[in-house]
């Protein structure tokens, strides 16, 4: 219980002189849903980034556990049960949903090393596969090549890679980026649905607000690469320095 | 799986009704379909174009050769020794050269290759140099087994390595390595993002790769009876890579009846013309234009038809269950 479940200290990344996270701390605590919101720009993305090893942090620590990510490969962070979707739908195009499923629940499990004999290894994952198509409600394009489906259902098949993956810690990077309105809402019902039972602990960063104010627990808002705000989302409302930077015309 | 009965039935009758001459060709031809099916694990399978996959054919041709010539092995022995040797060597120059992707890939794979033809054909006292390596013999044994030593015997020996190599490759390219090769092919750094190790993956995939290609230079050698420093030349990698994507690549078969074509037609067109290689390229961009999938591809079933996600709008919910 010392240690928080996931915290940042002092966490900075530097793109020459340009601070894109300055000094930026904060702390998850385990269950929790926190968004974390921002102009464009204000470096939600690299935090992420930072987090998951694809860029070494210039500055600072993140430890997940009481164990460290900062320093870790990218395969080893996710390892450590920390998985996440990307800003700019990444899928294995040509390859079916459904093997896109699969693909991420056999990345955890202990048989993704055998070259030879994985009949058991593929069936195994390939039930979970279809478990999680369902639950994001893909199961009747299971078979359609990932490159080929809507744009909203490229969305939904991150969403159900990474959950697929049994993790601990989920970053959710935009989840609704492009989506229509209906689209939208489909995508904040079946979060909620899959968030529900709290065992999961999120980071979710969105630039629609009434996402954020309908899943978040809390909120962290990041302006030009510093922590300007931080709170339940009526706190972070009130907050003045966020009006000013971010939700100015909200309310 | 019928097909593939009756494939095995034909080359099993094959030496007994054809005439000489094309028993020594269907020989060649199984032993270039090994070296390219090798060469798919890494082109079709991992997405790493390598132009300089002639290492591991010269370095199979050279290991067994030395092996026959100088220890006298047994030629399975031989064979199974300098498949193994070319593994081993590719552990290294896998580990450097899958630091990179693409074109940079293609070019220190070249390099590598380049490099062990000069090795080749400088270090006189072991390689022979520029003449290589002549009268390879294939030595009999173990235990007094003789019968791949004559003509049609090596083609059995072959025609063996090469189902048991296809079906080892098939095994594998649909095992959990295989199957994460083609996410890494298609999005390497989701992979990663996925925990996938993607260096150790492709490292594993190039040395595959190489231990089937060192296969099919063991093979090889004892075949022509001679190893020189040709084989590792980069014409050879040029050639292989062609029947490769000519065949159809990330099929395994399709490469093999690419080396089928490459090698049938080299030898018919080179008797009507001395341009052959003229013909072969102007396949070559045909193919490369109309029939990207390869031949093989076009013979092949098409995939269905684009199948559409229904539109967001319409859909209902549907209860996730949680």
């Amino acid at each position: 219980m010392a240690s928080p479940y996931l915290e940042c200290r002092e966490v900075s990344r530097y793109f020459g002189a340009l601070a894109a996270l300055d000094r930026v701390s904060m702390t998850v605590e385990r269950g929790e849903i926190r968004a974390v919101i921002g102009p464009n720009g204000a470096g939600k993305s690299t935090l992420f980034n930072v987090l998951t090893g694809v860029l070494p942090a210039s500055g600072g620590r993140v430890t997940f556990k009481g164990w460290p990510l900062t320093g870790l490969s990218p395969w080893k962070v996710c390892q450590r049960g920390v998985s996440r979707t990307f800003q700019f739908t990444a899928l294995f195009r040509r390859l079916p949903a459904r093997e896109n499923v699969r693909l991420a629940a056999q990345a955890r499990s202990s048989g993704r090393w055998r070259p030879l004999l994985g009949g058991a290894v593929r069936a195994e994952t390939a039930r979970t596969a279809d478990l999680w198509l369902e639950r994001v409600g893909l199961e009747h394009v299971a078979d359609v090549p990932a490159g080929l489906l809507s744009h909203g259902d490229q969305r939904l098949l991150e969403v159900a890679m990474a959950l697929a993956q049994g993790p601990e810690l989920l970053l959710l990077d935009e989840p609704t980026q492009g989506l229509s309105v209906e689209e939208t809402a489909r995508t904040v019902e079946i979060l909620r649905h899959l968030l529900a039972k709290g065992s999961l602990t999120v980071l979710l960063v969105e630039h629609d607000m009434e996402v954020v104010f309908s899943l978040a627990d809390r909120i962290t808002v990041l302006h030009q690469g510093r922590v300007i705000g931080d709170g339940t989302p009526a706190e972070v409302k009130r907050l003045p320095a966020v009006q000013a930077a971010y939700l100015g015309g909200l309310d | 799986m019928a097909w593939g009965l009756a494939l095995i039935g034909v080359a099993a009758v094959a030496p007994l009704v054809l005439p000489v001459f094309l028993v020594t060709t269907a020989t060649e031809v199984m032993i270039l379909a090994l070296f390219a099916l090798s060469l798919d694990l890494l082109v079709g399978y991992t997405g790493l174009d390598s132009f300089g996959h002639a290492a591991a054919y010269g370095l199979g041709a050279y290991t067994a050769s030395l092996l026959l010539l100088h220890a006298g092995s047994p030629l399975p022995v031989a064979v199974g020794l300098a498949a193994a040797a070319t593994a081993l060597v590719a552990v290294p120059m896998g580990w450097l050269c899958t630091r990179t992707t693409g074109v940079s890939f293609a070019m220190l794979t070249l390099a590598f290759a380049q490099l062990l033809y000069a090795v080749a054909y400088k270090w006189q006292s072991v390689t022979g140099g520029s003449d290589g390596l002549a009268g390879v013999p294939r030595m009999a044994g173990p235990f007094g087994v003789t019968w791949f030593t004559s003509r049609t015997g090596y083609y059995y020996l072959v025609a063996v390595c090469l189902a048991a190599s296809y079906a080892f490759c098939r095994a594998f390219v649909a095992s959990p390595v295989g199957t994460t090769l083609l996410a890494i092919r298609d999005h390497e750094r989701k992979a990663e993002a996925l925990g996938y190790n993607a260096r150790a993956y492709k490292l594993a995939a190039f040395v595959a790769a190489s231990f089937f290609g060192g296969l099919a230079g063991a093979l090889y050698a004892p075949f022509a009876g001679f190893a020189s420093p040709e084989l590792f030349f980069w014409i050879v990698s040029g050639q292989v890579l062609i029947m490769v994507i000519v065949g159809g690549s990330g099929t395994l078969i399709g490469p093999m009846f690419g080396a089928a074509f490459f090698l049938l037609l080299e030898h018919y067109l080179s008797a009507v013309t001395d341009s052959w290689a003229l013909v072969l390229g102007l396949i070559f961009i045909a193919v490369v234009i109309f029939v990207p999938e390869g031949l093989y591809g076009l013979v092949r079933r098409r995939p269905p038809a684009v199948a559409r996600s229904r539109p967001a709008p319409e859909r209902e919910h549907g209860q996730p269950v949680p």
